[in-house]
């Protein structure tokens, strides 16, 4: 198991090189400059500014600095915000983005397990169609449209809850609903599809016949089996929420990361470009790692280690 | 620091883990609550009505590039900046530069020469005095190449500043000294008959020299090294959330700032600003701080209460006059004048603003309203489209070149050149492509000379119409169109000698009258501020360029 | 000996969109305590749905208890409620199903799912119900019953997962165990160890049996009494050697001489030809008409009734009525049941 994940940490050494240079190079390779405005700047201030920011060496050298400030996990200061490092719009934005994520997340989970579950349990019936006609409607509405709907109805028409900003709980409710209702209609179907599946299983005729009532059934046998699935979906879900909380964040004022992951790129705010990448990288490649290993403790028949025979 | 981000990482990952397990559900709970009760502390007194209050709550869209006069280079930090600081001259309510900081300003009679007496009763927000260093300091900081400041060359009317800033001249000798305390003699390069004006933009805002020279990073957060000396200071900086502005108790006006405090809140959305107006969450939507959707702003005009006002700024076209075909005026005419502006203002933009058939905006030039040419005239773009096409040596227009009309990419600027394509291949007949690219690489496009007809848009930086027009001085730099004139470039130099304010205006006019007959632009409107905001909300004042000061702002 | 169980005039439908499938068609036959009973036919004859039907494990819909009784202990287990069926199932009546790959669990411990029937029925502790396990699994002769107690199925090869099965049954010490095709599943030395493990227990326990089999050849070994089912209903019932030395009925004939035998000089195997009758539209005459070489005009027209051959042994055959004329089994057949006469005497 240690040289398992041994192994797996050098993999994704390997992945966030690949993405580093990738990233690095398309990045460099696209047009347009972080300096660049409807007046030019004098070309005297412009070599001044490309030396502060290292950007007159030769490509290749910006490159090996740029791995060595990977390795120190220190992102040097944005091109945009002036007085601002890297690292500040990390651990000031992600810890909000977080917090919109694990509610999202949390949402995304419960209620869609929870219209899953129900709607194979209660299949070919009406709260079968409720659940699913709910589910349809979470993946085909995008979420920026889901965002204003629910601003609409709950805060201008019924006032109920704010219309933006990050302050209270009450404030993270619309935006986590939104952002979560993709993944949660996602994650309500495969839940079903997945329970129905597990329930014309023997295994549950065998729990059954041991005179267990549906509700252990259900709980013991059915759910556990049935999330197999879903937990292979947490990689991509985090994934989504991590994407997808860029629209949110903005519909919602919240002044997250998701924002700098998608306005870095329009300002050409290299070093944002690069950390913010980096982060969402090393953020990704760890929760696929941990959701793997999550799965073979849910499936005992899967076996981290890659020894082979048995 | 760095650990802290790893640690967040693994946690993150980790919460997930246990919310996939369905063991641990709290985790995610945890880290909402414990946020929101940070933020709940800071700002728990927002839920209250706030007429009564003096409390001005607005939108700024975004984070401020920087929040240092002498760095920031965009409307967003001038919304900030024009509250928290002040120079030695502002803008005042009728729209003409007033004593500020300085409190004498005497001026030699070549006009090159200006001599500003510093008021007594100037204070930085912690008690220090505004001296004359201050000003010096801070002009040549921003003029310092090893700054990096992007809006220096607002500076370059003083004397040697451009050949200090460019690196051919030194710090020394830039025409800025602090004669004492309190005496500031600025020697200009040219007579600059709009100085004044110029003295109450952000780039020539003083900076505290004390502290800048202890701390560097003095600008980057809000708290004691902080420190303004306009009618508010900075109490709270969250960054790309909200900044808190509290009244400045040692502002020489304290009496004539009547709000007890400013939010702005950085929401990057127009729709989610106007519900938040709507919801009484903030007192003021649209610009300059934020900006109204376009779709809301016919409804807003039949209730009511939609306020516009003309401001500082041409919507145009550019055209490259070094390419086929646009290297011809009467091409570049038929152009132009086949555009329905009326169309555009009031079917797709919307907003109030005014068809441009000049360069200067009517803030300026108020005559310009009628501009040189009609709004729209097919009969003469027709003549001059047959006229170009015979001087070119085309058979006929199947036979000119293709052309494409480039923007960066944006919802409006893709529906007014739509339609704007519409009326060319109706009025004549000639088919364009259209072309679009973000900003950034559009920008250098433009700068390449890689285009053939272009759109931009410029906003006034002080009040004044050479600032429209010297962009086609000269043939390089900023001037994407390569056009030049010798009589329109003498023109705009004579002006800068001429003393009689009415001679010089003469002087302008006639110059632009050359740019409109050349017409390597094709202006389409000029811009307009369009606006919602609370009934009891007085005295706020817009100046011409369209930027805002709550200064005189209270609540009734 | 008193009957455990005592099903009477069972019919069972399936209601599916090409209309009602009447699977289960009048069925009688009992089970006597300490006996095992073997119930032998095709797949499709109804079988399984018989005994799925004592246990209720037929999804209603579609499924429907169309009429009969089933008395248990002379409590009638159609009238009872779901709930009341809860209390039944896994205590008075197990089953041990087909396919052991498939009806274990495959991500909870076999000991966890030994212990969950007794934690439901007995109420005993968790320890105890522990050590119960441990000694099933010694029982079921699973060697090292404390370490695999705590593994997981896939770690049991198949005739393994058929032990800790059968131990799961076993669990609450049911008065009736149902095996439905415990061994199909198995290859044949394994499907030998099985048998033996039930014959095995059934002496220990006492429980009684019902063996579901398509395969006549595991029945002598097992078996007390056999009931033939074609087309949802019993065709013949008798005691092991009365179905084997005396058939009655075509159809019989025709499983013993389709039954694979162990010994390679018998091997001509005959397949019954044709297929099994539609039941949504079950044959007016005798069922197994259509594929009776030895069918008569009345077996196409009346249904015949069971005829009695001895006490204990019935056949529905119209070739049994006292107007039929006197058939032979084929030759196969007789050389087949020479060769049980002369194995059972060497035993």
């Amino acid at each position: 198991m240690l040289k398992y994940i041994g192994k797996r940490l050098l993999y994704m050494v390997l992945t966030l090189w690949v993405i580093v240079t990738v990233t690095f190079f398309l990045m460099r390779a696209a047009p347009g400059s972080p300096f660049s405005g409807e007046k030019e700047l004098p070309p005297a201030i412009q070599a001044n500014l490309e030396a502060y920011y290292g950007l007159d060496k030769s490509l290749f050298m910006q490159y090996v600095d740029y791995l060595i400030s990977v390795v120190k996990w220190d992102f040097g200061p944005s091109l945009k915000y002036k007085g601002q490092s890297v690292n500040d719009l990390i651990s000031e934005g992600f810890p909000v983005s977080f917090a919109l994520g694990m509610e999202a997340i949390f949402l995304a989970l419960a209620l869609g397990v929870l219209l899953g579950a129900v709607a194979a349990l209660r299949h070919n019936k009406w709260q079968d169609y409720t659940a699913m006609i709910i589910a349809v409607l979470g993946i085909s509405v995008p979420s920026f449209i889901m965002a204003s709907g629910l601003q609409y109805v709950l805060a201008i028409k019924w006032s109920v809850l704010p219309v933006a900003r990050w302050e209270s709980f009450a404030h993270t409710i619309l935006p986590a609903l939104a952002l979560a209702s993709t993944p949660m209609a996602f994650i309500a179907r495969l839940t079903r599809s997945s329970m129905l599946e597990v329930i014309g299983n023997d295994y549950i005729k065998t729990a059954k016949s041991k005179g267990l009532n549906s509700t252990e059934i259900t709980v013991r046998h059915t759910i556990r089996n049935a999330m197999m699935p879903v937990v292979s979906y947490m990689g991509p879900l985090i994934s989504a929420i991590l994407t997808g909380s860029f629209v949110i964040e903005k519909i919602f004022g919240i002044p997250g990361l998701g924002m700098h992951f998608v306005t870095s790129i329009t300002n050409r705010d290299y070093s944002v470009i690069m950390g913010v990448t980096v982060f969402f990288s090393v953020l990704l490649l760890v929760s696929i790692l941990l959701v793997d290993i999550a799965y073979s403790l849910i499936d005992p028949r899967i076996k981290l280690a890659d020894k082979k025979g048995e | 620091m760095k650990k802290k981000l790893l640690l967040f990482s693994i946690l993150l990952v980790f919460s997930v883990i246990l919310a996939a397990c369905g063991g641990d559900d709290d985790s995610g709970e945890e880290g909402t609550s414990d946020n929101s009760g940070d933020n709940g502390e800071s700002t728990s007194d927002n839920g209250g009505e706030s007429s009564a209050e003096q409390v001005f709550k607005a939108n700024i869209a975004s984070e401020p590039f920087s929040l240092n006069p002498s760095l920031a280079n965009d409307a967003t930090s001038s919304a900030v900046l024009l509250q928290t600081f002040e120079g030695l001259t502002r803008i005042g309510p009728e729209g003409e530069p007033q004593e500020a900081m300085a409190s004498e300003i005497e001026t030699s009679d070549d006009l090159k020469k200006y001599t500003f007496t510093i008021r007594e009763d100037a204070k930085w927000s912690n008690g220090d005095p505004v001296t004359a260093q201050d000003f010096e300091y801070a002009w040549k900081w921003a003029l310092d190449p090893n700054n990096n400041s992007q809006y220096a060359y607002q500076l370059y009317y003083v004397k040697n500043a451009e050949a200090a800033n460019t690196g051919e001249g030194n710090l020394e000798d830039v025409g800025v000294t602090a004669v004492d305390e309190q005496t500031l003699e600025v020697e200009l390069e040219n007579p600059t008959p709009y100085f004044l004006e110029l003295t109450a933009f952000y780039t020539y805002f003083p900076v505290n020299s004390k502290i800048a020279k202890e701390n560097e990073e003095w600008y980057a957060d809000a708290g004691e090294n902080y420190v303004s000396n306009g009618p508010f200071k900075m109490t709270e900086w969250s960054h790309n959330d909200s900044i808190t502005l509290e009244p400045n108790e040692e502002y020489w006006d304290k009496d004539a700032v009547k709000l007890d405090r400013i939010e702005f809140a950085m929401i990057n959305d127009f729709n989610t600003e106007l519900n938040s107006f709507k919801q009484g969450e903030f007192d003021w939507a649209g610009s300059p701080f934020g900006s109204l959707p376009t779709e809301a702003i016919p409804s807003l005009k039949e209730d009511g209460s939609l306020n516009v006002e003309p401001i500082a700024g041409t919507y145009w076209y550019k055209f490259h006059t070094e390419k086929e075909p646009f290297n011809n005026v009467n091409i570049r005419k038929a152009f132009a004048y086949a555009i329905d502006r009326q169309g555009i203002v009031e079917n797709i933009t919307k907003a109030g603003q005014v068809p441009a058939m000049a360069a200067v905006p009517p803030t300026m030039f108020s005559d310009n309203e009628e501009g040189y040419f009609d709004a729209v005239n097919i009969e003469k773009a027709k003549e001059h489209l047959q006229k170009g096409i015979e001087e070119l040596g085309y058979d006929s227009v199947e036979d000119m070149p293709a052309v494409t009309l480039s923007y960066n990419t944006s919802e409006s600027h893709a529906k007014i050149a739509q339609a704007i394509q519409d009326m060319w291949k109706e009025n004549l007949g000639v088919e364009v492509e259209l072309s679009n690219a973000e900003w950034a690489v559009y920008i250098d496009q433009l700068h390449q000379g890689d285009y053939q007809i272009g759109r931009m848009g410029w906003l006034g930086d002080f009040n004044d119409p050479i600032n429209f027009l010297e962009l086609y001085k000269e043939k390089g730099g900023n001037n994407d169109t390569r056009w030049h004139s010798e009589e329109f470039a003498s023109l705009l130099e004579e002006s800068q000698t001429e003393t009689d304010s009415e001679k010089r205006t003469e002087m302008l006019k006639e110059a632009e009258g050359i740019l409109m007959d050349e017409m390597p632009i094709a202006p389409i409107y000029f811009y307009t501020n369009a606006w919602v905001q609370d009934e009891n909300l007085k005295d706020v004042v817009m100046s011409g360029l369209g930027d805002v000061q709550l200064k005189w702002a209270h609540f009734e | 000996m008193e009957n455990i169980l005592e099903v009477n005039d069972l019919k069972v439908s399936f209601n599916t969109f090409a209309g009602e499938v009447q699977a289960v068609r009048g069925v009688n036959f009992h089970v006597k305590k300490g006996e095992t009973l073997a119930i032998v036919g095709e797949s499709g004859s109804g079988k399984s749905v018989t005994t799925q039907s004592i246990m209720r494990l037929i999804p209603m819909p579609p499924g429907e208890i169309k009429g009969g009784e089933i008395l248990f202990e002379g409590t009638d287990l159609v009238k009872k409620s779901d709930k009341q069926m809860e209390k039944v199932r896994g205590k008075d009546i197990a089953m041990i199903f087909q396919d052991p790959m498939t009806s274990l669990n495959p991500t909870m411990k076999i000991g966890r799912q030994i212990m969950e029937s007794m934690i439901k029925h007995r109420k005993i502790a968790k320890t105890d119900a522990k050590k119960r396990a441990i000694e099933l699994l010694d029982l079921v002769g699973i060697p090292k019953p404390e370490q695999r107690v705590d593994q997981y199925p896939h770690e049991f090869s198949g005739g393994m997962r058929q032990r800790a099965m059968i131990a799961v049954a076993l669990a609450s010490d049911p008065k009736l165990l149902i095996a439905d095709e415990p061994t199909t599943a198995l290859d044949v030395t394994i499907q030998a160890q099985i048998l033996e493990l039930l014959k095995d227990i059934q002496k220990k326990t006492n429980t009684s049996i019902i063996f579901i089999t398509h395969d006549l050849g595991v029945v002598a070994n097992v078996a007390d009494r056999v009931a033939v089912m074609y087309g949802g209903k019993i065709v013949e019932t008798g005691s092991v050697d009365e179905v084997f030395y005396n058939p009655q009925h075509p159809y019989t004939w025709g499983l013993l001489a389709s039954m694979p035998s162990l010994d390679a000089e018998e091997g001509e195997l005959q397949a019954i030809p044709g297929s099994p009758p539609d039941l949504t539209n079950p044959p007016k005459g005798d069922a197994f008409a259509a594929r009776n070489s030895y069918a008569m005009k009345v077996d196409f027209e009346m249904e015949p009734p069971m005829f009695k051959v001895s006490d204990t042994h019935y056949a529905a055959t119209w070739l049994l009525h006292e107007d039929a004329p006197k058939v032979e089994p084929p030759a196969v057949v007789r050389k087949r049941i020479e060769h049980f006469k002369e194995k059972a005497g060497e035993r």
